[in-house]
């Protein structure tokens, strides 16, 4: 039987199948922490069960879909089988990510679904890079990205759905409105009555349904979806399903509105299905066969779970990276790549900056996957400094994409395309202004591969440029924040110190399996050197010898390099015949070519600009004491920026940051200590 | 098969329940989703149900507060 306005019984069990399937998982998740057999915190789902169910009907298994820790219902509809997923529920070997992400991130590319998340409105960003890939491939593919009601109050909510607008990307956004963000009521968080009317902001079309009205949700979802197909872009799809419990398993439910907690309770939205397929003559017990194999399904799969193994040591260390070799201090005596040749190549003088342009040049040739995001990035401005000049008009608009001004947007953008097989590089025009996307920077790109056990991959290079010590920039344009991201597992960080470097660790960044952060310098991007013309990489993890000594190792990265070969010279004449060793990259680290140069002088300085109170230069002195502790001559010393803002008086910044004269006074000191 | 019911970790910063009541008698037996005892946890108060037929063998008392993970009871499950 059809009723009169809605979907016809048949589809309407396989809805209400979908959503009892989803139950029997939750349920069985629920008894487990129940009974103490497992311990975690978990965001039960109940009450929301009717949205996945039902946009599923519309989705195509390449669809892709987003989630939260509340996610468990998308996880299902989406496809994933229920064994991996209580697998990785238990921390299991078997499931979705090896037991490495546990409840709040679950992952299943196979099936489409690409990211769950546990921080609150990161679903968005990504969103708009699956749906930039989706685009440009053509491929027909409809991003889901599920948020909460909550989560429509966080900035990455304007900045992606603007920029989705704006691109015209195939998304629908999700808002499973529960009326609740932890202990807060939606009426509590905003004024407005519906997040739907937001849409408006953005030039989308925007709904709100009852998220536990199956015919509701699909009608509206189908809309949405086929729109989102045939290029019509993003709506924003509001679905109200009231929260059938507090926050979390075993919170209190104090602080809901008990008279409409009831409502929602009697009967549930699946009751409610249930019935009403009774209703519409499918036999009841052609109902209770279908309650019956979920509840099977689920307890199959918490049997297979509860046999599986669990994640052995080793798996630690596995996935952070695509190769293990380029953790900290991984690699024993072994080279984790090779200088190469570049001596037999034609070069042409150009400067730092243009060697940048020229390998962005070469890799968009060279690479259809290659696609530049930003802001100003595009011609005629052809960004900061002319880094990106040329080559939107060279390589289109569509490749060369100028941004708002939406750092959140602009890196989800490119983790969500890289997932889906680009090779992104997205800037951020002065590193200053990672702070505001540095979620997406160090809980996404550097994470997920991990969290999803390695069946997701971010191979995004964040190219940005440090201004520092270029002149009267001060406090929020001249830091050097590599440090930062070096403290993120996960995150390779690069900082080139000549043009011929700029070029050919660029172009190795882009091809890294892994997410990059290459920080170029300002102060150097007027530097010339001869650049071998055609494509050349620099490996990823090999210090450069700059200079060779045998009385001091001065070790340093980025545009202090420069300072340092200067103070060399002067050391020369002093008599003091220094060694400069160029990390260039301080993830990987070539921790060999620093141990070797210090067990020869014996004697070292680590000089960068970054401030030098827990900058990296403590991390490598610490480990030269570890390790060489015996056979040093001199403790190792430190020159960073002093411990304030970088401010902006010339007579103040030339005291911020090392200078070639307190190089070489502590070069002097460390050389002739004798005790 | 026989499983420990334990007091259960209710948030992450959770430490202990307390057995508010037993609904089965010592031996008895229960059908799954059928509520065994309730218990008292920081923020809120959780039936526990059995999670499929089975007999009950109480451990806890009523009354008083065990540490999480203490056990509760033996569930030993029945065709
Ligand atoms: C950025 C961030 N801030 C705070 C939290 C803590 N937190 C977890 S869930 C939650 C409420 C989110 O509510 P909503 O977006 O409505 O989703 P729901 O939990 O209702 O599904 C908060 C504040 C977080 N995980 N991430």
């Amino acid at each position: 039987m059809t009723p009169a306005n809605g979907l016809p019984a048949s589809k309407l069990a396989e809805i209400y199948r979908t959503m009892v399937r989803i139950a029997a998982c939750n349920e069985k998740i629920e008894q487990l922490l129940a009974t103490g057999a497992a311990q975690f915190q978990y965001y039960p789902c109940r009450g929301q069960e009717t949205i996945p169910a039902a946009i599923s009907m519309e989705l195509r298994s390449d669809d892709y879909v987003l989630t939260t820790y509340r996610g468990i219902h998308d996880v299902v509809a989406k496809g994933t089988p229920m064994d991996e997923i209580m697998a990785e529920i238990l921390g299991r070997m078997t499931g979705t990510s090896k037991g490495k992400g546990g409840p709040m991130h679950l992952s299943d590319p196979n099936c489409g679904l690409m990211v769950t998340t546990g921080i609150v409105g990161a679903t968005l960003p990504i969103s708009t890079g699956l749906g930039l890939a989706s685009k440009i491939k053509s491929s027909g593919q409809v991003v889901i990205c599920n948020f909460g009601d909550g989560a429509a109050n966080i900035g990455a909510f304007g900045e992606s759905l603007n920029m989705a607008s704006l691109w015209n990307l195939p998304i629908v956004f999700v808002c499973q409105n529960n009326r609740y963000a932890e202990y807060t009521s939606f009426e509590e968080s905003t004024r407005m009555a519906s997040v739907a009317e937001r849409a408006a902001g953005y030039s989308m079309p925007g709904e709100s349904v009852d998220g536990t009205d199956p015919n509701a949700v699909h009608a509206a979802a189908s809309v949405a979806i086929e729109r989102a197909r045939n290029g019509g872009g993003p709506t924003l799809l509001e679905c109200v399903a009231h929260r059938l419990q507090g926050h979390s398993f075993g919170s209190d439910e104090t602080h809901m509105d008990q008279g409409r907690l009831a409502a929602a309770r009697a009967p549930t939205p699946i009751q409610k299905l249930r019935q009403s397929l009774i209703d519409l003559g499918v036999g009841e017990a052609e109902v209770a066969k279908i309650d019956d194999e979920a509840r099977a399904e689920a307890e199959a799969a918490v049997a297979d779970a509860l046999e599986a193994p669990d994640p052995t040591a080793s798996e630690l260390f596995v996935d952070v990276f695509e190769d293990p070799a380029a953790i900290p201090y991984s690699g024993g005596d072994k080279p984790i790549g090779q200088e190469p040749d570049l001596s037999t190549l034609p070069t042409e003088r150009i400067n730092y900056n243009q060697a940048i342009n020229q390998a962005f040049d070469q890799a968009m040739a060279s690479d259809e996957r290659v696609i530049l995001m930003g802001e100003d990035i595009a011609d005629p401005a052809g960004g900061v400094g002319k880094i990106t000049a040329g080559l939107s008009s060279k390589y289109g608009t569509d490749r060369v994409l100028a941004t708002p001004i939406s750092e959140q947007a602009i890196v989800g953008s490119a983790i969500g395309a890289a997932m889906a097989g680009f090779k992104p590089v997205p800037e951020i025009m002065i590193d200053d202004f990672l702070m505001v996307c540095m979620d997406q920077v160090a809980n996404h790109a550097a994470k997920l591969r991990y969290m999803s056990g390695g069946r997701t991959s971010v191979p995004i290079t964040i190219r940005s440029a440090n201004a520092g010590n270029v002149g009267r920039f001060g406090s929020q344009h001249s830091q050097s924040l590599e440090t930062w991201l070096a403290h993120v597992p996960g995150m390779k960080v690069v900082l080139p110190s000549d043009p011929i470097d700029a070029k050919g660790l660029l172009l190795s960044c882009i091809d890294d399996p892994d997410p990059c952060f290459y920080l170029d310098a300002m102060r150097l991007y007027y530097n010339e050197q001869d650049v071998p013309t055609p494509a050349y990489k620099i490996p990823l993890g090999v210090a450069k010898k700059r200079r060779e000594g045998s009385d001091l190792s001065i070790i340093s990265y980025s545009w202090p390099v420069v300072e340092c070969m200067a103070a060399a010279e002067e050391l020369a004449e002093l008599g003091i015949d220094a060694e400069v060793i160029d990390l260039r990259t301080l993830v990987p680290l070539d921790w060999q070519a620093v141990k070797s140069s210090v067990a020869k002088t014996k004697r070292a300085i680590i000089v960068h600009a970054a401030t030098e109170f827990c900058g990296f230069g403590a991390e490598l002195a610490a480990k030269l004491h570890e390790e060489l502790h015996g056979s040093l001559a001199a403790p190792i010393r430190r020159l960073g920026a002093a411990y304030s803002p970088p401010p902006f008086a010339l007579s103040l910044e030339k005291h911020h940051f090392p200078t070639l004269e307190g190089i070489l006074e502590l070069a002097e000191s460390t050389a002739k200590y004798s005790g | 098969m026989k499983i420990t019911l334990r007091v259960p970790k209710s948030a992450v910063s959770s430490q202990q329940g307390q057995l508010v009541q037993w609904h089965v008698q010592d031996g008895g037996i229960v059908n799954a989703g059928e509520p065994i005892y309730t218990i008292e946890l920081e923020k809120s108060t959780l039936d526990v149900e059995a999670p499929f037929k089975g007999k009950v063998r109480r451990i806890a008392d009523v009354g008083e507060t065990y540490p999480v993970g203490a056990p509760i009871a033996e569930f030993e499950k029945l065709d």
